[in-house]
């Protein structure tokens, strides 16, 4: 029995490396350009904020003229990073969780560097003031498409890995997967037709934009960090998940909440008033699936905290579900008509998009990477400083941009709405705090500067071998990679 | 739970919202009747804003450019915030100089003829529905020499070098103090060697023998930003909330 | 590995079928939309028979004032000297054109 045992304990090492090795290119290509493309949107998004307070801030660059740079930093951030990291994260935990092997990965690395292409064409489009012009959609209109045939080429084998899976059961992270692989094209298409190929109202093409931006986040990058928290959290912890039940709620919680979410964009304009209603809804009630997610993954990893603290992919993925709660609460918070009233034409919206896009999605997609880098290079993360400062300076980062972002929109309302004060004071009080908004994405730019750094060394293959993971632990007095020496004494171990 | 049962489960889940949200209002709004003029009006028939040629080409270069950012065109109901009062957005209100006050809310067919509607993300800029009509108002209020046009190019150009009003609550017309946080636009100008006059050319000094000139798509941004008079002159809009004394009163 | 999930055959399948799931609601909306209404502007004929007015008022002016007898006589003289190859003098100079012998050149 023993031996059955590892024999078929073997063969699954066999079979999970194999899978690694076949995947190796895609992912690893996707992860480092998403990386590249972070650290030019958050580089874009410094120029943006530092223009609110200085507005004479390099204005001798024409092509980073304020609203043009905006655009691009937010295009730049979910399509150049946010879709690519998601791509990589999809690709390797289907075919993990499906255990199959990756039979396209030329393809699939064709794609990506197609996807990378025409993201610099629109993102090229936009800064020269050649954009669509419609708000949260700003790629010229023939881009869509090219990325829809993009994401179809990249995703479409996880799709026929996951339907030619040994029978058995299917794991929660495996839905979310699904789900949010059949969700983006839906609401992709539609999107594009509505705004781009149809004539309708000004205000419903509007609408369908705001609507595609509030669905990209909760039924994508969503579905996505949480598929990957689901499995990182057991994984690590060696521990099954919490409650089986409320996993399966929590997802179809968000299945029945999510597509509602987006027209609250539209609150107060022309429109039927059902629409910017029910999108207010929907962010209020997405608090439904945050705390089952949050109190499931929380009580996993409960009472393991030597765990979390050591396990980079860990730390990241158990932040950011907590960043999930706190964007449940704060969602409740903004989303009722008292806050919607103060809060609509303010930087709050701004900042709660960069909680989900940033403190939500992107710690999660940390955490993923830091776990699936190391099994697909063979190699360990150099350096267990360059995690440290990219965890704390997001933290520390993420929570700047959301609180003044936050806290001065709520300002920035309040100035509005109160009639004696002349419009002079709200816009004073918005440039304060955009100031704490620059000062914050200059410490995320040099969270992720070195995040960067780090993964292109990982894609150099300059990893170290060993069989020590890169720990956090702050513990050991002597080097986290193991007994000194030890790298010598390899060749000698026995086989 | 199956492959099927999950995907059935999908489909219903999205396709209700889909079909309520997106599909339905999309096609019913595409044909929104006409709203006309009221009886006591001095136009007569359906209101149509003006937006043909280059002020619809305006409306497209106003999205581009990222304008939307910054600045919102919709005064909102005031269960929804108290733009209708906020100084003169709304409209002109009732002074010596106008005799009725003009402030309305927005409507929908206010966008007509425009791709999308520029509601607006944020407001670090005043929301500009009626920039027009305030613009033309306040430059010959103050005997301004200059016209609405270069007053409109000079902001674009060097927010900070044009003078900006603004009408408080007490309704006294003044020149605020506070200098613009609107970032200049550069990409829209092109510095140019003078040839003769300089005719077309922003009244700016920078070196001897050269102009700073408007391109053309700086030309069709302002005559589109002119063109925003979303006040219908105190022309009475039955559908839409008004402080006219002659408009019909909503039977509600 | 289980033969009987994963074979050529169910991969094939299973392609064209997450093809198919993609694509449902664009296929949806292929189906459904040419059945919408269609967008009508009642504003913009509102406004044209304003402007249809005034160019029927404009056409009928110039019909009234069009002379078909002076301008058939006006055409004659011309087709008198067309075959001739010479220019007939007009009652207004050709700008640009030389001058002739018994003008003088401008100064």
């Amino acid at each position: 029995m023993a031996e059955n045992n590892s024999t078929a304990d073997s063969k699954d090492v066999v079979l999970r490396s194999s899978i690694d090795r076949s995947l190796r290119h895609p992912v690893m290509f996707l992860f480092a350009s998403g990386a590249l493309w972070l650290v030019l949107s958050i580089v874009l998004g410094l120029v943006a904020s530092a223009k609110k307070h200085n507005p004479e801030f390099l204005t001798c660059f024409s092509w980073l003229d304020a609203g043009k740079v905006d655009a691009a930093h937010m295009s730049a951030m979910i399509y150049g990073w946010g879709l690519q990291a998601a791509f990589g994260i999809i690709i390797w935990l289907m075919a993990r969780l499906s255990r199959k092997e990756c039979t396209a990965s030329g393809i699939i690395l064709w794609a990506a560097h197609v996807w990378n292409a025409v993201v610099s064409y629109g993102i090229i489009r936009i800064m020269m003031g050649e954009g669509s012009g419609v708000t949260y959609m700003e790629f010229p209109s023939e881009v869509w498409p090219l990325l829809l045939v993009c994401y179809t080429t990249i995703t479409i084998w996880s799709l026929v890995q996951f339907q030619v899976r040994d029978a058995g059961h299917v794991y929660v992270s495996q839905w979310y997967l699904l789900a949010g692989l059949l969700w983006f094209p839906w609401i992709a298409v539609t999107a594009w037709v509505f705004v781009f190929l149809m004539d309708g109202h000004p205000l419903m093409v509007a609408g369908v934009a705001g609507w595609f931006k509030g669905t990209l986040f909760s039924l994508f990058f969503l579905p996505v960090a949480l598929g990957s928290a689901y499995y990182l959290a057991p994984k690590v912890t060696g521990r099954p998940v919490y409650s089986y039940n409320i996993a399966l709620f929590g997802f179809w919680s968000l299945a029945v909440f999510g597509p509602w979410a987006g027209m609250e964009k539209l609150f107060g304009a022309p429109v039927p008033q059902f629409l910017p209603y029910a999108g207010a809804a929907s962010m209020i009630l997405i608090l439904i699936p945050a705390i089952a997610v949050g109190y499931n993954i929380i009580k996993t990893v409960i009472g393991n905290s030597e765990v979390i603290a050591e396990s980079p992919s860990l730390r990241f993925t158990a932040a950011g579900v907590v960043l999930f709660l706190a964007f449940g609460g704060l969602s409740v918070l903004l989303h009722t008509v008292p806050a919607l009233k103060l809060t609509q034409f303010t930087y709050t919206g701004y900042g709660f998009d960069i909680l989900g896009l940033y403190g939500v999605f992107s710690l999660c997609a940390f955490g993923a990477i830091y776990f699936i880098v190391p099994r697909i290079t063979r190699r360990e993360w150099l350096s267990r400083r360059f995690i440290k400062w990219h965890f704390f300076c997001s933290i520390y980062g993420i929570s700047s941009v959301v609180i003044c972002a936050i806290a001065g929109g709520l300002s920035q309302g309040q100035g509005i709405e109160d009639l004696s004060q002349p419009f002079g004071t709200m816009a004073e009080r918005a440039s304060q705090f955009s100031w704490g908004v620059t000062l914050a994405w200059a410490f995320i730019l040099f969270a992720n500067f070195f995040f960067c750094l780090h993964l292109f060394l990982m894609w150099a293959r300059l990893g170290r071998r060993s069989s020590h993971p890169t720990l956090l632990d702050a513990h050991h007095p002597t080097s986290p990679h193991g007994p000194e020496g030890e790298v010598d004494n390899y060749s000698s171990a026995s086989a | 739970m199956t492959f099927k049962a999950f995907i059935i489960g999908l489909l219903a889940t999205f396709g209700i919202p889909w079909l309520l949200l997106v599909v339905v209002p999309y096609s019913t709004m595409r044909s929104l009747g006409p709203v006309e003029y009221g009886k006591d009006s001095e136009f007569t028939g359906a209101f149509v804003p003006k937006r043909d040629g280059r002020i619809k080409e305006g409306s497209r270069i106003f999205g581009q450019e990222g304008c939307a950012l910054c600045h919102t065109q919709v005064i909102r109901p005031t269960y929804a915030g108290n733009d209708v009062h906020r100084g003169e957005w709304a409209g002109l209100r009732k002074s010596s100089s106008v005799d009725e006050d003009t402030r309305r809310e927005t409507i929908a067919q206010d966008f007509q003829q425009e791709d999308v509607a520029h509601i607006g993300q944020t407001r670090v800029g005043p929301d500009l529905s009626n920039f027009g009509r305030r613009l033309e108002h306040y430059l010959k209020l103050n005997k301004s020499s200059r016209t609405p046009e270069q007053w409109a190019l000079m902001h674009l150009y060097n927010p900070k070098a044009v003078p900006r009003y603004e009408v408080p609550e007490t309704g006294a017309q003044i020149i605020t103090a506070w200098k613009s946080a609107c970032p200049p636009k550069s990409g829209l100008f092109a510095k140019v060697q003078v040839n003769g006059a300089g005719y077309g050319n922003l009244p700016v000094d920078i070196e001897a023998g050269m102009g700073i000139k408007p391109s053309d798509r700086a030309r069709a941004l302002v005559s589109y930003l002119l063109s925003l008079k979303k006040d219908t002159l105190g022309n009475p809009l039955p559908d839409a909330l008004n402080f006219n004394p002659k408009a019909p009163k909503s039977e509600e | 590995m289980d033969h009987t999930r994963d074979n050529p055959l169910k991969r094939f399948s299973a392609f064209w079928i997450a093809i198919l799931l993609a694509t449902s609601f664009g296929i949806a909306l292929i189906i459904t939309q040419p059945f919408a209404p269609d967008k009508t502007d009642k504003a913009y004929e509102m406004v044209s028979e304003g402007r249809l007015e005034i160019k029927d008022g404009i056409d009928r002016a110039q019909d009234d004032a069009l002379n078909e007898a002076a301008l058939a006589e006006a055409l004659q003289a011309q087709a008198k000297s067309f075959d001739k190859n010479t220019e007939s003098k007009g009652s207004m100079p050709v700008p640009g054109a030389a001058p002739t012998p018994s003008e003088k050149p401008a100064e």
